[in-house]
């Protein structure tokens, strides 16, 4: 891939987090409250031709400030309830949850698509609540893509640039160096009816980082994608974030997408936030046993006594690492955190159980055993020792470090 | 067996249909080039209908009306059907079917019914006002009312055949309000305004019964001088004529047949 030049100074810009003061002269430049774009031409135009040609323009990546976001439709559906969230600069988020949880409101009020009925959002330096989406320097790479039809791949890219009124040359070369950026080759001179799905994804991820937006927002861009090409995809997209420091706030329900793209994840459900954190933070130590679930989390027992470091549940008791905070309601136990050894051996944290079903997976194989009345999930990875097979009686062995007590 | 009769009948009637159709049309064309003045039989090739017919003044202002009535009616039709179109496409959630029936019922009424109130209305509204006297201004107002639904039809449908994103990634590509109806929502329903377009035209040169109830003594078109003439008898030169409005209207046919398969 080849670089735009302008990606190393704003990768420079997104290691420190905070909003430099060249980060507000650029929001305003960008999109003025009251201006339209046609102003922006005759305000900001010459600028533009000042700046050396391949240097596209000075820029840093923004952070976004959301405070008390409330978003209903209709009188029923509370789509946002109070929704609090700082995204620094440059950082890869991703808002995570089911369909219905609001993740998709929150992304559209960021784009100005939708109006919040109550709150703050500021983006830079700039309260955008009441800025209308034309004048936010602001991008989506939309679920469908949403590609012109009547525009070939060429002018669909040069569009935001257009109306923006940056002048016919600027849009060539700039269109030409994305192009080059996302490897479009001789895509570029389609027909849009004549691209595959995960070309027009990258049509859609080029035009919209054509226009070098503050912030760039996805919409689940990758859902629509066959396996392959969406991990391959996946990978890219990751590629040109680091490369551009770009600010990209990333919408998804497959936790797995979220894990392998983002700085941070944002869980929502019912339009709250359930936990902000890095991905091990919200694999391995999810708050809440709906964060738990959502990440694939299918060993959770209640606490029924807790004496220290001593916790009863139905498998029987288990010791955590002293000091264990947290609530007392559920036991996590994450499946790859188990031992399985044969026979029955004695010892702290060792569960005695058998084996009900063994999927064979290849590189590691899951288990379900019964533990007294209980089951638990177990991932062994496959390293060439006998697996164990359905009926044995074996021991299942957990380091108190890995037991986490999550909130009901 | 039966199945091969079956089709050879189908087939049969396919082609009796054509007959009925076209054959007409070609005996008029026919006759158009007649050299006697006879309706009865071919004597000879002659264009002296086609020069009889230019030379008649006449035809040429029943011409005339007929195609400013039709550019003009087209025309506002097209502006008033695409806001209504848009204005459907832009409520739609909120079931506004019952609009579409209000303005498609006068059409579905028999035309000499529409046409006879609106003569009464403008006869009405001139005595009140002293404007709306009956000529090719009643006329345009008639026949846009009229045109209206089927653009409305025509816009609404390729609205609503559209990925609604579109409008929302025209928004965030820092469209203002104003470019999105030039950059993309004009450009996107070209082909449904070239096609309401040629709809509207044809509906007003195809109409008589209204156009007939609404115009004035001045502002005959080419159907209602044709009602007239042929009061007298059908002259080689109304085949002339209508083997033009043939010759015109295939034409268009085309034409629009083109401009789909371009889009397409």
């Amino acid at each position: 891939m080849t670089e735009i030049p302008s990606a190393q100074r704003a990768t420079q810009h997104a290691g420190d987090s905070s909003a430099t003061p060249a980060d507000s002269g650029e929001a305003e430049h960008v999109a003025q409250p009251h201006g339209s774009s046609q102003h922006e031409l005759s305000e900001h135009g010459p600028s533009e031709h000042d700046r050396p040609a391949d240097g596209g323009s000075e820029r840093s990546a923004s952070s976004i400030h959301m405070q008390g976001l409330h978003k209903r439709f209709g009188n029923s559906t509370v789509a946002l309830d109070g929704v609090d969230l700082t995204i620094q600069a440059g950082e890869f988020f991703t808002l995570l949850g089911p369909s219905g949880c609001g993740k998709t409101t929150l992304l559209r009020i960021l784009a100005g698509l939708e109006e919040a009925d109550d709150g703050r959002l500021t983006i830079g330096q700039r309260d955008v609540t009441d800025v209308p989406p034309h004048q936010r320097s602001v991008n989506t790479v939309f679920q469908s893509y949403a590609l012109f039809p009547h525009l070939s791949v060429r002018e669909n890219l040069a569009f935001g640039l257009k109306m923006r009124g940056v002048d016919r040359q600027q849009r060539e070369e700039r269109v030409a160096r994305i192009a080059q950026f996302i490897q479009l080759g001789d895509l570029i001179d389609r027909r849009i009816d004549q691209l595959s799905g995960g070309q027009r994804q990258r049509i859609a991820l080029a035009r919209a980082l054509v226009c070098e937006p503050d912030v760039l927002l996805l919409d689940e861009p990758l859902s629509a994608l066959d396996a392959g090409l969406r991990s391959q995809l996946q990978v890219e997209l990751l590629r040109v974030q680091k490369r551009l420091g770009m600010t990209f706030v990333f919408v998804t329900h497959d936790q797995d997408e979220a894990m392998v793209m983002s700085d941070r994840i944002a869980v929502l459900n019912g339009g709250t936030i359930q936990q902000v954190g890095p991905p091990r933070d919200v694999y391995e130590r999810p708050v809440n046993a709906f964060v738990a679930r959502f990440m694939g989390h299918d060993n959770l027992y209640p606490i029924s006594r807790r004496e220290g470091d001593r916790v009863t549940t139905e498998l029987g008791e288990l010791v955590l690492e002293p000091g264990t905070a947290g609530s007392d309601e559920l036991l996590l136990i994450r499946p790859e955190t188990l031992d399985v050894l044969p026979g029955t051996q004695q010892g702290a944290n060792h569960l005695h159980g058998r084996v009900v079903e063994r999927l064979y997976r290849g590189s590691h194989a899951e288990f379900r055993l019964a533990v007294g009345a209980a089951t638990i999930q177990a991932t062994i990875n496959n390293r060439g020792h006998r697996l164990p097979e359905v009926d044995d009686e074996v021991t299942l062995v957990v380091a108190a470090e890995d037991l986490v007590t999550v909130a009901a | 067996m039966r199945k091969r009769t079956l089709k050879r009948g189908l087939t049969g009637f396919w082609w009796l249909t054509l007959v009925f159709l076209y054959l007409p049309l070609a005996v008029v064309v026919m006759f158009s080039f007649n050299a006697a003045n006879s309706a009865a039989s071919m004597t000879g090739f002659s264009l002296r209908w086609y020069h009889q017919l230019f030379a008649n003044d006449q035809i040429m202002s029943a011409f005339g009306n007929t195609l400013v009535l039709a550019l003009a009616s087209s025309l506002i039709a097209l502006a008033i059907g695409c806001l209504i179109g848009y204005g459907m496409y832009r409520h739609r959630h909120r079931k506004l079917g019952w609009l579409i029936v209000l303005i498609y019922l006068p059409i579905v009424l028999p035309d000499i019914v529409f046409g006879i109130s609106e003569m009464a209305f403008f006869v009405k509204l001139h005595e009140l006002t002293g404007w709306f006297k009956p000529g090719l201004g009643t006329m345009i107002i008639a026949h846009v009312t009229f045109q209206i639904p089927f653009v409305a039809l025509i816009v609404y449908s390729r609205f609503v055949g559209l990925d609604p994103t579109l409008f929302e990634a025209a928004k965030d590509l820092y469209a203002t309000p104003i470019k999105r109806v030039v950059h993309f929502m004009l450009p996107t329903i070209k082909p449904a305004l070239i096609s309401a377009f040629f709809l509207s035209f044809t509906l007003s040169v195809d109409d008589f019964v209204i156009s007939f109830f609404t115009s004035g003594p001045e502002s005959a078109t080419l159907p209602i001088y044709i009602w007239g003439a042929i009061k007298k008898g059908v002259s080689p030169e109304i085949n002339a004529i209508a083997t033009l409005m043939i010759a015109a209207v295939a034409l268009a046919a085309v034409a629009s047949l083109a401009i789909n398969r371009r889009k397409a």
